[in-house]
């Protein structure tokens, strides 16, 4: 299914902003809020992982939902996870388009990265604290 | 030992009024804080001693031996990029600057990815603001849009705005009317008196309509503009025309969606408009805590707030070419020096992947997403706990942070002083 991604702060992700390395930040930078009806048409639960693609990339993330949320319009808080596939196209101003990135969405069975293993496939050396 | 006033370290607030206590070299415990202060001043999770990437393993090595290679990679490169900035404190973003300028470097802070777009608005039209003193003491109409204060700001409103009593405003919570304008529902629109749901991408056309209904033109708004209807923004423009005083705050929300810094200086002219009618001000959610300080050193020093390119000997400035995800994503620079922030977690994957080719050196106290882009990291004591410095609140107060202990970690000043050192003496 097709979506609108967004990103922002989230308290949580601020408040494990110095332990980037831990599963906590990882639970939460990972975590993919969308519509309980959307994730009900998809078959999806709470916790389930699936697979966002957009133009730029693809990443697995875990399913949270969140009915403040319409239809159509998926969010994820700032971090390693979200830009894997937000575009690095600025239109001349610096900043990419961090608040609308078309994705689509499908459940898979494959594991959510770490942060390490992430950095890892962008050439990367991973440091294990 | 118990310290009063501490200032926090976190987010652009500056909350000037924690008590901490230490034990030690260690903070057992933080009162008035909010989730992300405890978590700053309690977390104990640093980067224990200098770490260089040596094949595809870690070392460590000693913080002569990193200062000194740091300043060769930086030496060595055609076009090296000085990135971050915002962690730290005025003093040492100084020296940055100064480095940036021997090297003929590229030096940019995370406003690039915050409110670099905010700051090209006000470039075009001004910046009608005030201090967070006069809002929390007069205004009786707040506006937040694109911003989710609980979130990203957790005691802006207790401290400034909804639940907060002023001089001429005696029981904020009931005579503060708050609007919350946003894409989403979240935490602070619940709180809201009026919560406006803009349909993604939509807050320039209404802006635009609440500017023309500020005007005069009700007459030619149409019944829905990008998900707000025509009563909706009749009655949030009433509001806002009736106010005494009235603040608009405004967050990544508008910086970073379509339009970005033409929605902020839509946003700036219509407060404009509304000064027509009474005194309306306007000021920037500023996140990451000295990023307003490291606008200012950087203008100070070169005349332009962000994104400051020396490579002519002279400072040239140009958003969209100077700037670091563009830098990045466009496989320009040779080096990075990055200092006080986390561009590994925060710009997207193209550029974390130029940071992982060049030769990548981060001084922060932990370590962080770009840790593992990096070739080296410098561990250096916290700015605002163990180290001490002059950081700007977001509406523009200079205000000085303590050294709460004296730890074992050099600060961000002494390790940069080094390293300007080592580069200035080889380039004469």
């Amino acid at each position: 299914m097709k979506f609108l991604f967004n990103t922002g702060r989230t308290i949580r992700q601020g408040s494990y902003v110095e332990r980037k390395n831990a599963p906590s930040y990882r639970e939460e930078a990972s975590a993919i809020r969308m519509n309980p009806v959307d994730m009900f048409e998809m078959m999806v639960e709470e916790g389930d992982r699936v697979r966002v693609k957009s133009s730029t990339g693809e990443v697995v993330m875990k399913a949270r939902a969140d009915p403040g949320l319409v239809r159509g319009r998926v969010f994820c808080s700032l971090g390693p996870y979200a830009n894997h596939i937000v575009s690095p196209e600025t239109h001349g101003t610096g900043m990419p388009d961090f608040k609308v990135t078309e994705v689509e969405i499908e459940p898979t069975q494959d594991p959510v990265s770490s942060v390490a293993m992430l950095m890892g496939q962008c050439g990367g050396v991973p440091y294990e604290d | 030992m118990r310290i009063e006033d501490v200032v926090c370290s976190f987010c652009g607030c500056l909350c000037d009024d924690l008590v901490v206590e230490v034990e030690g070299t260690r903070v057992i415990n933080v009162e008035n804080g909010c989730t992300l202060a405890n978590e700053k001043f309690m977390g104990d999770h640093r980067l224990e001693a200098p770490i260089r990437r040596s094949g595809g393993k870690w070392e460590k090595v000693s913080y002569e031996e990193a200062i000194a290679e740091t300043a060769g990679i930086l030496l060595d490169a055609d076009r090296p990029l000085l990135y971050g900035w915002s962690g730290t404190y005025g003093e040492a973003q100084t020296i940055g600057v100064h480095l940036a300028e021997v090297l003929g470097a590229v030096i940019d802070n995370t406003s690039t990815v915050c409110h670099g777009p905010s700051i090209m608005a006000i470039q075009e039209v001004g910046h009608p603001g005030c201090t967070l003193g006069q809002v929390k003491n007069r205004a009786d109409v707040v506006v937040y849009w694109g911003a989710n204060p609980v979130d990203a700001h957790p005691r802006h409103m207790s401290r400034y705005t909804t639940y907060c009593d002023g001089f001429f405003v005696k029981n904020a919570f009931r005579e503060r009317k708050v609007v919350v304008v946003d894409v989403r529902e979240t935490e602070s629109s619940q709180v809201a008196d009026e919560f406006v749901k803009v349909n993604p991408g939509g807050d320039y056309a209404v802006l635009s309509a609440l500017r023309a209904i500020v005007r005069g033109k009700r007459d030619i708004i149409p019944p829905d503009v990008e998900g707000v209807s025509r009563e909706q923004l009749f009655r949030v423009a009433d509001m806002c025309i009736a106010a005494k005083f009235g603040a608009f705050f405004f967050g990544v929300g508008l910086t970073m969606a379509p339009g970005k810094n033409k929605n902020i200086r839509n946003a700036i002219e219509l407060t404009e408009e509304l000064n027509r009618h009474t005194k309306f001000t306007i000021s920037p959610m500023r996140g990451h805590w000295n990023v307003y300080g490291s606008n200012e050193v950087f203008t100070w020093i070169t005349g332009y707030p962000f994104a400051v390119d020396f490579a002519r000997g002279i400072a040239f400035y140009n958003p969209g070419e100077t700037t670091s995800v563009d830098i990045l994503r466009r496989g320009e620079c040779d080096a990075c020096l990055v200092v006080a922030s986390d561009p590994g977690a925060h710009f997207p994957r193209a550029c974390a992947e130029h940071l992982a080719r060049i030769p990548t050196v981060q001084i922060d106290p932990h370590v962080n997403v770009t840790t593992h882009l990096s070739r080296i990291q410098i561990p250096v004591a916290v700015a605002g706990i163990d180290a001490e410095g002059t950081a700007y609140r977001m509406d523009g107060v200079p205000i000085r942070t303590r050294k709460l202990f004296q730890g074992r970690y050099p600060d961000d000043l002494e390790v940069l002083e080094k390293i300007y050192a080592i580069v200035k003496e080889a380039k004469g």
